[in-house]
């Protein structure tokens, strides 16, 4: 009596913890499937960078919120210079703010006279250069 | 979600409370009630907290209480079950955890005074650690004093300082603006401090503490320095220290040494480890069932080892799951971390996170033999009130920061290491569940069969073993008791060198080890009988009863006239090599082994030592008899008439011969001067195959355990030193087989002990010979040396032998059997006496030969 009862007690509480188990699974994967398609609705500022190369003027819109800046053709930005490293640097959009880094280029970034060895804010209207080339940064501010 | 953990928790305190009627088959319904007293703590107190946090913490992590409050009523039901008084104690220590749950709870400004204070949480932790230098204790009584007693209650203050390091260092490293910029200004401090706290625990030998502080802070590095490579250093480190500590600590050199290899000596703390795989193979895939296991068998089961306490009763199944709500924890902590909206938020949630997933990697690792065995609990699962309260408020601050999350996520570079970190866990938990798998599944009934697993006895108490019986019923064995107190009882003690002893402490031998298959069930039983018994019971069914060909009335005959003599008789059917009588005397009495075990072991006499089976005796003069076969085969001309010379030089061979009172027969009374005339005269080609058919190289097959044979003399060896022969070592089974092949017309047959089982379907099912009789010599030339040797009176024939033990204590040898006119079956008998006895050889021989017409 005791033995086959218990058994039916054993199993019940092994179907118990793994739909426990079951169910967190699922949640989970539900919040992370769902977490992205609301990461991609959070509004950011759009972002314009505009540079000239031998002479011709070029301007690029950006609605992602992560810009890649160098000479490599797969960059976000291309800037078509030898003193220009391959990943030279990178937008970012966080803590309600564009922020750009120097990813360690050879010939580094400047924001005016400021060499950037840390990331910084940056706003409209700034210039940065990278080795001799130079772009600027319109930011369009959210309604 | 709680819901779930609720059901589930009740169900394993319902199967629990089922197991002690369970184990014992009733028939009526047994209920244990106890253990619902644990259920309905843990249910209050999480409710209590749920209630609570519901309406306070509306927007907290939906993972971290279910999970943590699960594993926490898991711990507790399961402390309950391996020691109702350590139970009481961890509920009661439960519910002060809650209490102080709710206390944390309602103070409003919680984490900033966490923060603000971090200094004064730090010292108190540090203060704590340095009081048990002073007035610690250990609540064994014995061992690391890493305890404080206050009015009673002992509490371990290195539970507390893992916590209050975490505040520390997550508010040092949220005020660095730039944690980066300096390594000498940001990092010095907190090294410092970090130091001397592990220095504290180092000097306490609490060196698995230490570590985990040393891994935590590294971790803790690497999330606000955003240097991912100093992951590296926690190996390296590791490494170092160990190397290190391996020859500056003894604690450290034997549980790096046991850690390598535990099955090499599995007396000391090794036996800890070894018998904690046994456990988590015996738990299998699914379990013994809650209760119906026995993981009291590893030593501290309750707190360092309650993983395989889980991994024995609920199997892989229960540990997997474990694993998952530590990983879930771990996850869904570090989850938090990176939407916190503070800095000091972000920090302290990944340091409890981290925390957490090293605690539980460096005790479930360290249990499962993976990494050397440090003594930290299992997060919310081990028992220790500390711990438990430690772990609890741990949960509180997670819920608390999980509440007050960031719109934005943090910078690529911020949250890699958070990511590398979550990923290193997840590997390692994937890794240390594979392990535990193949520990379960592949590996299980390798470990299961160990010697060191000592289940068996407890089934013995719950299922009866089979019975052992002898030829003519009378039961040798039987089992006395009822379920829950089975136990053996010997009817006939002298028989105990044969018939074995199974003792919980001592373990097994004679026919209860080798028949042990039989006996227990595991083998003749049909399988669905042992597959219901295992599920139901975690028990394998009644065992199977086993008849031997022992003669009763032979056997006393024999242990009455071997008397207090050391030695040996055992007497065989020559045809069938069936054994109707085996006797080794001094002997012991199986009934009482536990209560003489440290008397039997000192006796320098051997009463342990089954003589008739595993006896290693010097062949001695007997050799002539082995070798006349091959003298004749050979050739060569031999006068064995008597000769006066060989009496004279061998005043044994004079004694015997008068004794018998018989003819003058030099052959038959074993002179030396025969045997080694017999043996110089002989082909060493042809000598070698003749010993090697009459078995005197190899192993005889029977049910108990013999001696090693002696190794095979090669054909040059018995050219230049024929004489080689008598050092042979034999012992009296093989021996008796000698003699039962000249009895049956050279043909050897197998000794048999065991005639036949009592099978599931109510007949006796006989076992066959093990092999068939083989041809040794010739019936002409097996006829010859019963004619050399035969009696002038019976209708038996007997030669007495002698030899040296070690060259120095004197051996009689008595080999014989009957003649052709026997009218009865043919017997054939092996006598080894340890002293000169010749008189006494010939009394039992001839007695034993003549008695058996009777039967």
């Amino acid at each position: 009596m005791n033995a086959v009862t218990g058994l039916a007690l054993r199993i019940l509480m092994f179907v118990s913890l793994y739909a426990f188990l079951g169910t967190a699974v699922w949640l989970l994967w539900k919040s992370i499937t769902g977490s992205r398609l609301r990461g991609g609705t959070i509004a950011i500022p759009t972002l314009t960078l505009a540079t000239t190369i031998n002479g011709d003027q070029m301007i690029q819109t950006y609605t992602s919120s992560d810009v890649l800046v160098g000479r490599n053709p797969d960059c976000d930005l291309v800037l078509n210079d030898e003193t220009v490293s391959g990943r030279h640097g990178r937008l970012t959009y966080h803590l309600n703010q564009w922020w750009y880094e120097d990813l360690k280029s050879t010939n580094g970034s400047w924001l005016d006279d400021l060499k950037i060895e840390e990331p910084i804010v940056v706003k409209d209207n700034d210039s940065i250069y990278c080795g001799d080339a130079v772009f600027k940064i319109y930011i369009k501010p959210l309604q | 979600m709680l819901l779930l953990v609720c059901i589930t928790l009740f169900l394993y305190a319902a199967a629990l409370s089922l197991a002690t009627g369970t184990r014992l088959h009733s028939e009526k319904l047994i209920i244990s009630a106890e253990y619902y007293i644990p259920f309905l703590v843990w249910l209050a107190g999480t409710l209590g907290v749920q209630r609570n946090i519901r309406r306070r913490l509306p927007n907290r992590d939906p993972w971290i209480f279910p999970a943590t409050s699960g594993l926490t009523g898991l711990g507790m039901l399961t402390i309950w079950r391996l020691s109702p008084d350590l139970g009481l104690k961890q509920s009661v220590w439960f519910l002060v955890g809650c209490g102080l749950f709710l206390i944390a709870l309602n103070t409003t400004d919680l984490i900033k005074i966490l923060k603000t204070y971090k200094y004064v949480w730090l010292f108190l932790g540090i203060i704590l650690i340095g009081l048990t230098f002073v007035v610690g204790v250990n609540p064994t009584g014995t061992g690391q004093r890493l305890w404080l007693k206050v009015f009673e209650v002992y509490i371990q203050p290195s539970e507390p300082l893992k916590l209050l390091l975490i505040i520390y260092l997550a508010g040092f490293f949220a005020d660095q603006i730039r944690p980066n910029v300096s390594w000498l200004g940001s990092i010095f401090p907190t090294l410092v401090v970090v130091g001397s706290a592990g220095l504290l625990l180092v000097a306490q030998r609490d060196l698995g503490t230490a570590s985990l502080f040393i891994s935590l802070y590294i971790l803790m590095l690497t999330v606000t320095t955003q240097r991912r490579r100093l992951l590296w250093v926690i190996p390296a480190l590791a490494l170092v220290a160990g190397a290190v500590g391996y020859f500056a600590f003894d604690v450290v050199r034997t549980r790096v040494d046991i850690w390598v290899n535990p099955w090499l000596n599995t007396s000391g703390n090794a036996w800890q480890l070894a018998q904690a795989q046994i456990a988590i193979a015996s738990g299998g895939l699914t379990g013994t069932g809650p209760g119906l296991g026995s993981p009291q068998f590893v030593p501290i089961a309750v707190s360092d080892f309650i993983f395989t306490a889980i991994g024995e009763e609920l199997g892989l199944l229960g540990t997997s799951a474990v694993l998952f709500l530590l990983l879930l924890l771990v996850v869904r902590g570090i989850k938090i971390a990176l939407s916190s909206k503070t800095t000091f938020g972000r920090y302290l949630a990944f340091g409890i996170s981290a925390y957490f997933a090293l605690q539980s990697t460096f005790i479930i690792g360290g249990n499962l033999g993976l990494l050397p065995l440090t003594g930290v609990t299992l997060p919310f699962l081990s028992y220790g009130g500390s711990s438990l309260v430690t772990n609890i408020i741990a949960v509180l601050l997670l819920l608390r920061i999980s509440t007050e999350t960031s719109p934005q996520d943090l910078p690529e570079k911020a949250r890699s290491p958070y990511q590398w970190v979550t990923g290193i866990f997840v590997v390692i938990f994937l890794l240390i569940s594979a392990w535990n798998g193949y520990l379960a599944y592949p590996n299980q009934q390798k470990l299961i069969a160990k010697a060191e697993n000592p289940r068996w006895a407890v089934y013995d108490r719950y299922s009866p073993r089979g019975e052992i019986y002898a030829l003519s019923g009378e039961k040798l064995v039987e089992v006395q008791g009822e379920p829950g107190s089975y136990a053996l009882w010997v009817n006939e003690p002298q028989l105990s060198n044969t018939l074995g002893y199974a003792q919980p402490l001592y373990g097994q031998s004679g026919l209860q080890s080798s028949q042990y298959e039989l006996l227990r069930g595991y083998v003749g039983v049909p399988f669905e009988e042992r597959w219901q018994h295992e599920l139901l019971y975690n028990q394998p069914p009644a065992g199977l009863d086993i008849k031997l060909n022992i003669n009763l009335a032979l056997q006393n005959k024999a242990d009455e006239l071997l008397g207090d003599h050391k030695g040996a008789v055992i007497l065989v059917n020559a045809q069938t090599g069936e054994i109707y009588a085996i006797a080794s005397h001094p002997s012991f009495d199986a009934n009482t082994i536990a209560e003489n075990w440290d008397s039997l072991m000192q006796r320098t006499d051997a009463p342990l030592l089954n003589r008739a089976t595993q006896g290693s005796y010097p062949l001695g003069s007997l050799a002539s008899t082995l070798a006349y076969g091959s003298l004749v085969e050979s050739n060569h001309a031999f006068d064995l008439g008597p000769t006066q010379d060989s009496f004279r030089l061998d005043p044994f061979c004079y004694r015997a011969m008068q004794v018998a009172g018989s003819s003058i027969n030099a052959f038959q009374y074993g002179c030396e001067s025969v045997a080694e005339e017999t043996l110089n005269s002989t082909d060493p080609a042809i000598l070698k195959a003749d010993l090697e058919a009459f078995g005197l190289f190899s192993a005889p097959d029977l049910a108990i355990e013999t001696a090693d044979p002696s190794p095979a003399l090669s054909v040059e060896q018995l050219d230049q030193n024929p004489l080689s022969v008598m050092e042979v070592q034999v012992s009296p089974v093989q021996m008796v087989m000698v003699a039962a092949t000249i009895t049956n017309n050279g043909m050897r047959p197998a000794p048999a002990l065991v005639n036949s089982y009592y099978s599931r379907e109510g007949t006796w099912q006989a076992f066959g010979p093990s092999q068939a009789a083989q041809v040794v010599l010739s019936e002409n030339l097996s006829e010859e040396i019963q004619d050399n040797l035969r009696s002038d009176t019976q209708t038996i024939w007997y030669q007495i032998g002698h030899a040296l033990i070690n060259q120095e204590e004197p051996l009689t040898w008595y080999i014989g059997g009957t003649t052709p006119e026997w009218s009865a079956a043919p017997l054939a008998i092996a006598i080894a006496i340890e002293e000169e006895a010749p008189e006494l050889a010939l009394q039992i021989g001839n007695t034993l030969l003549n008695l058996s017409v009777s039967n």
